[in-house]
């Protein structure tokens, strides 16, 4: 083979990458649940980028909903009020529209920022090892012991009732669980004859981390991120329903809160449409989840 | 033995992490206002106050101060409760009793209902009862506890009046002994069945919502561990013996299915207590859910700090129960760190 | 039919449904088992026969199986037939483990490991010997609860057995009793030095052999007259397999059990198998007497196994191996399997499916080269080298 030859043989390593991503993503779409719940996704981020074009943003603070005293309590459909208002003539599509922005930031950040924690303690615990690994993984422990919303409510509490400190608690809260998933998937790795053989090479460690364990251990993480993206709005829902966000939020929880009194009353619209935004919200993510979950790791089958 | 030696280790390590979390509860008291606050009673004078300062050494150093309050936690005294007016140690047994009991009764709901619906998912895969089970998993794990409550509890209790809120009626309570705290409990031991009546009637209906999460994620493991089992050599064997269809499904397949779904048991207990937090405010259950969040609202942080240590430890020992249950059912297990 | 049969397997046809397609896993199979009598049922993984041993049992799950066509008669002692395809449920399940057995080709996996293995085997004998396990343990059957009967039969409920156990605690012990004698008994039978230690013991804490001793035991343990053993050395060690053959044997000698005897070993059908069926992609393509069939093997795809067996002196370099690979199952066309593997191979081998040919003595083959044209009404040209023609005989 002459040298001319050669470049068109060689398909680099980068492509190889790409076409085994699109081959993933096709068998992934193959499930119908799963473009559902893409779909839901798609129309959630639509909801959230758009929102001051679906509708008015309130001022001075768009996260609270406009009060139209005029309307207050009343029925979907009726004064101009698609999804009804609620006792204060909150308009309950808005909080809606509004509350998704909110569910987006929070799912975002949180996961975002505990994944890259995690990772990044979880893989100092694997890759030095023993005294190290060992302090931090008791850490984890200690971390584990407490039930996630409990410790995510007292850190809550103790920080004062806000949207931020909700996500400043579940951040905290959160990141050991990955850490947890990267340091084991590391040392599975890490005892993989793919890796031995690198070491013989004489590649460093940090590349042997870049090339061979970081893309493998990835998986679980992907997994449980789409999950997380989920869960955690639950959770904060969760939070601020019993009352850690501040009053009057636009936040789903909060309105399901709010509407509490009017449902016993025979007004079900606020709790009810808020409810059914986070029940959307957490389906969406699941059915992903899990359709990545069949693809990526068949061997916890769900079929 | 080395299944042994793995859980001897976990129960020395128990107290260990304990001490961590007191750890973690300690640094979170240090930004509420007064670090003496939890301690503090509303009609102290400002002497008392000055003299409790001094006993919590204030001015030391934080590790010993830490000491201090460690002490302070293994004499009992957890400081004073602001929405119950009392000291801590005086209401919080009765508050564990009155969760465990709607703990207790959702997960054996969520046990019961979970396997039933999981083994008939598995034995008829692919076809209706399993997608129905499939369905009813996903939604399970994706509403929201509190919502659900509120969704069970305008047909329930408004419209029917079938299920009334709290715990007991105070009548019917009060006529009985408490010696296990227990209601459902109490009242069989004391052979009053308008008690037990008045008892199951209050615990139903948040037992079922608590434990409805609880019942999604069991399902959907019982399904996939008895489709697996149902897959075996052994089932096949057992039908070659001869065995009806049902003693295969119950005692080969189900008997094996069972084990890994242990393990989703103890994790489902975690979903209890947080659950519990939601559900005891619905349905005014007198329980620590009930008790924290009107704490979080009147900013009683002895309260909650107290909370998260008993929700911790009862968290810690279940699920060291759990697997040691887990370790007796499944000979072949080998543990690991 | 001959008058002294046993087992008749007619025409009988097994398909898989699978989304890509349909499987005619066995096709048209059909042979007879005498009493006592020893068939080996050999061919490659993936040939049917398996599939065709599971059927006898009626084991093969429908969906994504079915029985297509064909009929499995068992003869009754009272000379009647019952057709295990198509009986009722009940009657199948009171000729399984009963009447006929099967002992499955990996013990561990065949084994539950949730139970002891004595347990296990006790669960025969509650199911096809309850009154005699009742009469040995001195309860009258008219006088045994529902409970007792379910002890007996391994199937009691934790609660229940507890509550009996405590209320009538002579009767159980003396059921519980009888029951381990037996299975103690069953479990001497097959060689075990000690049967009660086994007994208690789980499959995980037994070795391989001790396993399929246990299993054995568990299917000749109410005497039925036809085994079906499924590869049953093939997950052993070389040293261990020799054994439980001959422990095999032995049983079979003194209680006059037929054998039906999967395997793809063919080196193993000389010692032990009185006759043998050869099979490949879902069809017998050849049966007889094992020494006429192993001597002087009239089809093509019987000769090349043969050849393929590695002898003492077969030269270096010299190893043969059948050209090709079995056909896929799914839509396959309607002529001979072997036709695209087979030196032979002519156009009406391509075109139709030939079928067992008797060539004397009970040996028969299907394959064209021992029919004649006028035979099949083809033209002399389409048909494959005749047989006689190379000198191949039948004895």
């Amino acid at each position: 083979m002459t040298r001319a030859e050669a470049p068109e043989t060689r398909q680099s390593a980068g492509s190889v990458r790409w076409a085994r991503r699109r081959e993933v993503l096709a068998e992934v779409l193959r499930n119908p649940l799963t473009v559902v719940g893409f779909v839901i996704i798609g129309a959630f981020l639509l909801m959230a980028l758009f929102a001051p074009l679906l509708t008015e943003p309130n001022q001075p603070d768009p996260y609270q909903s406009p009060r139209d005293w005029a309307n207050i309590d009343s029925p979907p459909g009726e004064a101009g009020h698609v999804l009804g208002t609620d006792s204060q003539g909150g308009d309950v599509l808005y909080g809606v529209i509004w509350g998704s922005r909110l569910s987006l930031q929070l799912s975002l950040t949180v996961v975002l920022t505990t994944v890259v924690i995690g990772i990044i303690v979880g893989s100092f615990a694997a890759m030095r090892g023993g005294r190290l690994d060992n302090l931090l993984m008791r850490i984890v422990d200690v971390f584990l012991a407490i039930p996630e919303l409990i410790f995510a409510l007292a850190i809550a509490a103790v920080l004062g009732p806000s949207f931020r400190n909700i996500i400043l608690a579940l951040a905290a809260v959160f990141w050991v669980k990955y850490a947890r998933i990267i340091r084991g998937e590391i040392i599975r790795i890490k005892q993989a004859e793919y890796v031995a053989a690198a070491r013989v090479v004489g590649d460093s460690t940090w590349n042997i981390f870049r090339k061979d364990v970081l893309p493998n251990s990835v998986t679980p993480i992907v997994v449980q991120a789409t999950l997380d993206m989920g869960n955690v709005v639950l959770i904060g829902a969760t939070l601020s329903f019993i009352g850690l966000a501040q009053a009057g939020l636009t936040e789903w929880g909060a309105m399901v809160s709010a509407g509490q009194s009017g449902l016993l009353a025979g007004e079900w619209w606020v709790s009810t449409f808020a409810g059914l935004a986070i029940v959307l919200w957490a389906l969406a993510f699941n059915l992903v989840g899990d359709g990545l979950r069949d693809v990526l790791d068949p061997k916890t089958e769900g079929r | 033995m080395q299944v042994r030696d793995y859980l001897i280790r976990r129960l020395i390590l128990l107290p260990f992490i304990m001490l961590g979390v007191s750890v973690i509860v300690f640094t979170l008291t240090r930004f509420t206002g007064s670090p003496v606050g939890i301690y503090a009673t509303p009609n102290m004078t400002p002497d008392e106050v000055a003299a409790l300062e001094a006993r919590y050494l204030l001015d030391q150093p934080i590790p010993v101060q830490y000491a201090a309050w460690l002490g302070g936690l293994l004499r009992g005294d957890l400081g004073w409760s602001g929405v119950s007016v009392a000291p801590v140690t005086e209401v919080i047994g009765d508050k564990i009793t009155a969760t465990l009991e709607l703990a207790i009764a959702a997960g054996l709901i969520a046990i019961m209902a979970g396997v039933a619906l999981g083994t008939i998912a598995g034995v008829r895969r692919n076809r209706g009862p399993d997608h129905a089970a499939r369905l009813f998993s996903i939604l399970g794990a994706s509403t929201p506890t509190f919502w659900f409550g509120l969704l069970l509890l305008v047909p329930f209790y408004l419209w029917l009046d079938w299920f009334p809120l709290g715990r007991s009626t105070t009548e019917i309570f009060a006529g009985i002994d408490h010696p296990t705290g227990l209601y459902t409990i109490d009242a069989i031991l004391a052979g009053s069945p308008e008690a037990l009546w008045d008892a199951v009637r209050h615990l139903i209906l948040p037992a079922v919502v608590l434990g409805f999460g609880a019942m999604a994620i069991i399902v959907r493991m019982m399904r996939s561990s008895m489709v697996e089992a149902m897959s075996e050599e052994y089932v096949d064997a057992a039908r070659a013996k001869g065995l009806p269809e049902r003693v295969v499904i119950r005692r080969h397949a189900r008997r094996n299915a069972f084990v890994p779904t242990t393990t989703v048991i103890g994790l489902s207990f975690g979903f209890l207590l947080q659950g519990s937090v939601a559900v005891e405010l619905i349905f005014r259950w007198p329980g620590l859910g009930q008790w924290v969040t009107s704490a979080i609202l009147s900013g009683d942080q002895a309260t909650i700090m107290a909370y998260v240590l008993i929700t911790a430890a009862i968290f810690m020992v279940v699920n060291l129960a759990v697997d040691i249950a887990y370790a007796y059912l499944d000979r072949r297990v080998v543990l690991g760190g | 039919m001959s008058d002294n049969w046993l087992l008749s397997v007619e025409n009988l046809g097994v398909r898989f449904h699978s989304p890509r397609g349909t499987s005619q896993a066995v096709d048209g199979v059909s042979f007879e088992m005498k009493p006592h009598e020893t068939l080996a049922l050999v061919g490659e993984t993936g040939c049917g026969k398996s599939v065709t041993a599971r059927s006898i049992l009626r084991l093969v799950a429908e969906p994504p199986g079915e029985y297509s066509s064909g009929s499995i008669q068992l003869r009754n002692e009272d000379g009647s037939t019952t057709d295990i395809l198509s009986a009722p449920e009940k009657v199948v399940r009171s000729i399984r483990g009963n009447r006929i057995s099967m002992i499955f080709q990996d013990p561990g996996k065949a084994l539950n490991p949730a139970l002891t293995v004595g347990r296990q085997v006790a669960e025969v004998f509650g199911e096809h010997r309850l009154d005699m396990v009742l009469e040995k343990a001195g309860v009258s059957r008219a006088r045994a609860s529902r409970t007792i009967v379910q002890i007996a039969q391994q199937r009691a409920g934790w609660l229940a057995s507890r509550v009996v156990g405590l209320l009538r605690r002579q009767d159980v012990r003396a059921v519980r009793r009888a029951l381990d004698d037996e299975v103690a008994s069953a479990l001497a039978d097959t060689g075990i030095a000690n049967p009660r230690k086994i007994m208690a013991s789980y499959p995980h804490e037994l070795s391989g052999g001790m396993k399929q001793r246990v299993m054995i035991a568990q299917a000749l343990a109410c005497d039925p007259d036809l085994l079906v053993a499924d590869e049953p050395t093939t997950a052993l060690d070389v040293t261990i397999q020799a054994r439980i053959l001959k422990l095999i044997q032995g049983l079979q000698e003194r209680r006059g059990t037929a054998i039906l005897y999967i395997t793809h070993d063919l080196s193993l059908v000389k010692e032990f198998a009185d006759r043998v069926a050869v099979m490949y992609a879902g069809r017998i393509v050849e049966m007889g007497r094992s020494e006429d069939v192993l001597r002087s093997p009239q089809h093509p795809y019987t000769q090349g196994l043969l050849a393929a067996i590695p002898r003492a002196d077969t030269p270096r370099g010299e190893l043969e191996a059948i050209p090709g690979s079995v056909p896929q199952l799914i839509d396959a066309p309607l002529q001979c399997h072997f036709a695209t593997r087979c030196a032979f191979a002519s156009a009406v081998c391509r075109e139709k499916i030939p079928v067992q040919t008797a060539l004397g003595g009970d040996h028969s083959a299907a394959c064209f080269r021992h029919n004649s044209a006028e035979e099949l009404n083809v033209a002399a040209s389409d048909m494959p080298l005749a047989a006689s023609a190379t000198g191949e005989t039948q004895r």
